[in-house]
């Protein structure tokens, strides 16, 4: 039993040496300048496609569409659920429709409570 | 299936329904409380006369219906009941939110009953997403720094425990190509044992099922949320927190532990001296760290870690003894239960404390001996329950709990925790000086509110009652642990 | 070169373990949640895997992953309500910089 948590150890070994190693690599080797090492402005640009970003590339967005995104994520879920059962409706039978009911108007209360929240009105 | 016996469940999930609905369409707010407690006794009431019969599992074998469950069921109805009493001044602070606030801490509940009742891998992941997703949302409640940054440290932390403890899931499932506990117990007996040690897989799914119950139960090292969330969270949440989810964590172990990997014995040996081990380091870290706190609420979050690390004593023995013992399993749902009824009572006593201070720092509770002496005495009652002094439920919990880890032979892990608990006086009975001894910063009285008057008392009458008769209440944690019994 | 189930678990431990790293060293809130994603969705492929090679006739790690990708939803919406609130107070997402509650 004892000789397991020994292997468990050795692992252990193993893995810290191997971080270390891949740590220093890179160090070592711009310490033996064989990784060159020469900035300029245009290597240090931000790398994108199409024209260079005016101010921050994190723009803010508005607040309000973090709302309907969630709303959608409601809806996206629970289509994650209906579907498979929609593609096997006849074999589940009747129980699985009350299920796939309840199911439902719990979504239906999230979608209540935003309605009466006023998430859905953009102002 | 039979519908019926899930009636307590369907209970809390329509009440939830109804309560939200209800916070957008009335203009009382004082009755979302009502419907909550109603909703509680109801299922509580429909729990306890299922409590002795013996029930099929139902939905597919997923959720059994056995004593362990429904002591489990009846000790988070009990707990949800009181942490609603005692929220009823503290809504106040976010009194537009007040229906989510008893929604969601109905629906953690419902989360928490459903994890002692699953015996599926499947399920004991929704249920313990059901119940952390709330709680993550419950923690952030008070929307000011502190609140939402001990709501943002418990969110990523919780889920990085989580995705751990799904890929541990994931690991066993791929080892015995089961996720119901009893199947993969039988294909792990089928096997060779040259077979077992020769796949570190099952092992590795085994140790990442602990860290990830782990966090749930705060034991060290996955303890780094506990005091941030303790401090930062709403009063009652943390006393929530600090009882029940701990419960339910430690529900799923024994479950998950003892109807999976109970057999062979070697198994079971190995998982114990892991709980041991981190029994050992839980007591002493929490019990260390604990002594130069200077805010109660988070001394009494490394307090919580260090009792922790004396119900994971009663799991070691559970995984050292053999098989008609269950000492161990008993004694941690006994200790379960007079945890909840300790610590509810001294988060309810600062409740009402910090009402009237607007201050959670120990120092501040100078002279609240002569200010609000039955406030005081409470809050000394469940301090020296959780020293583990006679006449308070805790000694007879710790008692109960090292009786059985001795009789496993863990008597170093015992003499441990005793020295533990000796340490864990100091920081308790500060607390206690303090309050009979210091000079009182004003003799203003201190208020409280009926609902909070009428839940410290039944905590006390508790803590009084498993101390003093403890007869009773140790005959329902041994029926309730039966069901572990080869 | 047959692909077999060891390869969906090497990917998987690998994505795992990026993900991981990602949590640990990210300052970002919002990328360490995209990491915990990460973690999870490496998760669901070793499920789907072993459910593939392992039990062929049974559809358990692919239901699995259903509720698996369900449950990783709702926490990232949770989430990112509270990374919201945690910017309207501290004007910064930045992990390091929120560190009100310390011992």
């Amino acid at each position: 039993m004892l000789t397991n948590y020994g292997y468990i150890g050795l692992f252990l070994i193993a893995v810290v040496l191997f971080t270390l190693f891949m740590v220093i690599i890179p160090i070592a080797l711009r310490f033996l300048k064989i990784v060159p090492h020469n900035p300029n402005p245009i290597k240090n640009s931000t790398f994108e496609c199409g024209m260079e970003t005016i101010g921050r590339t994190w723009v803010q967005f508005n607040f309000h569409y973090y709302f309907y995104a969630l709303i959608f994520l409601a809806l996206d879920v629970l289509v994650v659920f209906l579907y498979p059962w929609a593609v096997n409706l006849r074999a589940l039978g009747f129980a699985s429709f009350v299920a796939v009911i309840i199911l439902v108007a719990i979504i239906l209360v999230g979608y209540v409570y935003a309605w009466k929240k006023k998430v859905l009105e953009w102002k | 299936m039979n519908l019926a016996l899930f009636i307590p469940e369907i209970t809390l999930l329509v009440i939830a329904a109804i309560v939200i609905l209800l916070d957008l369409f009335i203009e009382q707010k004082r009755w979302l409380a009502q419907v909550s407690i109603s909703g509680l006794v109801i299922a509580g009431g429909v729990t306890i006369a299922m409590w002795g019969g013996s029930y099929p599992a139902i939905f597919n074998n997923m959720l059994a219906v056995d004593n362990f469950a429904i002591f489990f069921k009846m000790l988070f109805l009990g707990i949800a009941f009181l942490v609603i009493l005692s929220s009823t001044d503290y809504v106040s602070k976010f009194s537009k939110f007040q229906g989510e606030y008893y929604a969601l801490v109905l629906l953690a509940t419902l989360g928490m009953m459903l994890m002692a009742a699953t015996t599926n891998l499947i399920a004991i992941y929704i249920a313990l997403e059901l119940t952390s997703i709330s709680l993550y949302a419950l923690v952030g409640f008070l929307k000011d720094k502190k609140s939402t940054e001990a709501s943002l440290k418990y969110l990523l932390l919780g889920a990085v425990a989580s995705a751990v403890l799904l890929y541990g899931m994931a690991l066993i499932f791929g080892f015995t190509g089961k996720t119901q506990l009893g199947e993969i117990a039988q294909v792990i007996q089928s096997l060779p044992p040259m077979t077992l040690l020769a796949s570190p897989g099952l092992l590795l799914g085994i140790v990442l099922l602990v860290a990830g119950f782990g966090f749930k139960i705060a034991a060290v090292p996955f303890q780094m949320w506990v005091p941030d969330v303790y401090e930062g969270a709403p009063t009652p949440i943390t006393a929530y927190l600090s009882v029940a989810s701990k419960a339910a964590g430690f529900a799923v172990i024994l479950r998950v532990f003892f109807s999976a990997f109970g057999l062979p014995v070697w198994l079971s040996l190995n998982w114990g001296l892991i709980f041991a081990a981190l029994a050992a380091i839980s007591m002493t870290v929490g019990n260390i760290i604990a002594i130069p706190q200077a805010n109660i609420k988070r001394m009494l979050g490394y307090s919580s870690i260090a009792q922790a690390g004396y119900l994971m004593v009663g799991l070691a023995a559970m995984g050292m003894a053999s098989a008609e013992n269950i000492l161990g399993q008993s004694g941690v749902l006994f200790f379960l239960a007079s945890y909840a009824f300790t610590n509810m009572g001294a988060f309810i006593a600062i409740i009402a404390i910090s009402n009237k201070l607007n201050s959670d720092l120990i120092e501040d509770y100078s002279g609240m001996g002569k200010r609000a002496p039955l406030l005081a005495l409470a809050l000394t009652l469940c301090l020296i329950s959780l020293i583990g002094m006679p006449p308070a439920a805790g000694f007879m919990a710790k008692f109960y709990i090292f009786n059985a880890a001795i009789q496993n032979g863990l008597l170093w892990l015992v003499i441990i925790a005793v020295i533990n608990s000796v340490v864990s006086a100091y920081y308790y009975l500060r607390v206690v000086k303090v309050m009979w001894l210091g000079e009182a910063a004003s003799a203003e009285k201190v208020p409280s509110s009926g609902a909070l008057r009428l839940a410290l008392l039944l905590c006390c009458i508790g803590v009084l009652l498993l101390g003093v008769i403890p007869g009773y209440a140790i005959r329902l944690a041994q029926l309730a642990a039966n069901i572990f019994a080869y | 070169m047959v692909i077999g189930l060891q390869h969906y678990l090497i990917l998987s431990a690998i994505l795992f373990s990026i993900g991981l790293y990602g949590v640990l060293a990210k300052r970002n809130a919002v990328i360490i949640l995209m990491c915990i994603e990460l973690m999870l969705n490496a998760v669901n492929i070793t499920l789907v895997a072993f459910s593939r090679y392992v039990v062929p006739a049974m559809l358990t790690g692919q239901v699995f992953a259903i509720f698996v990708i369900v449950v990783a939803a709702a926490e990232a919406a949770v989430g990112l309500a509270i990374i919201l609130a945690i910017y309207r107070g501290f004007e910064d997402i930045d992990v390091s910089k929120i560190d009100l509650l310390k011992w």
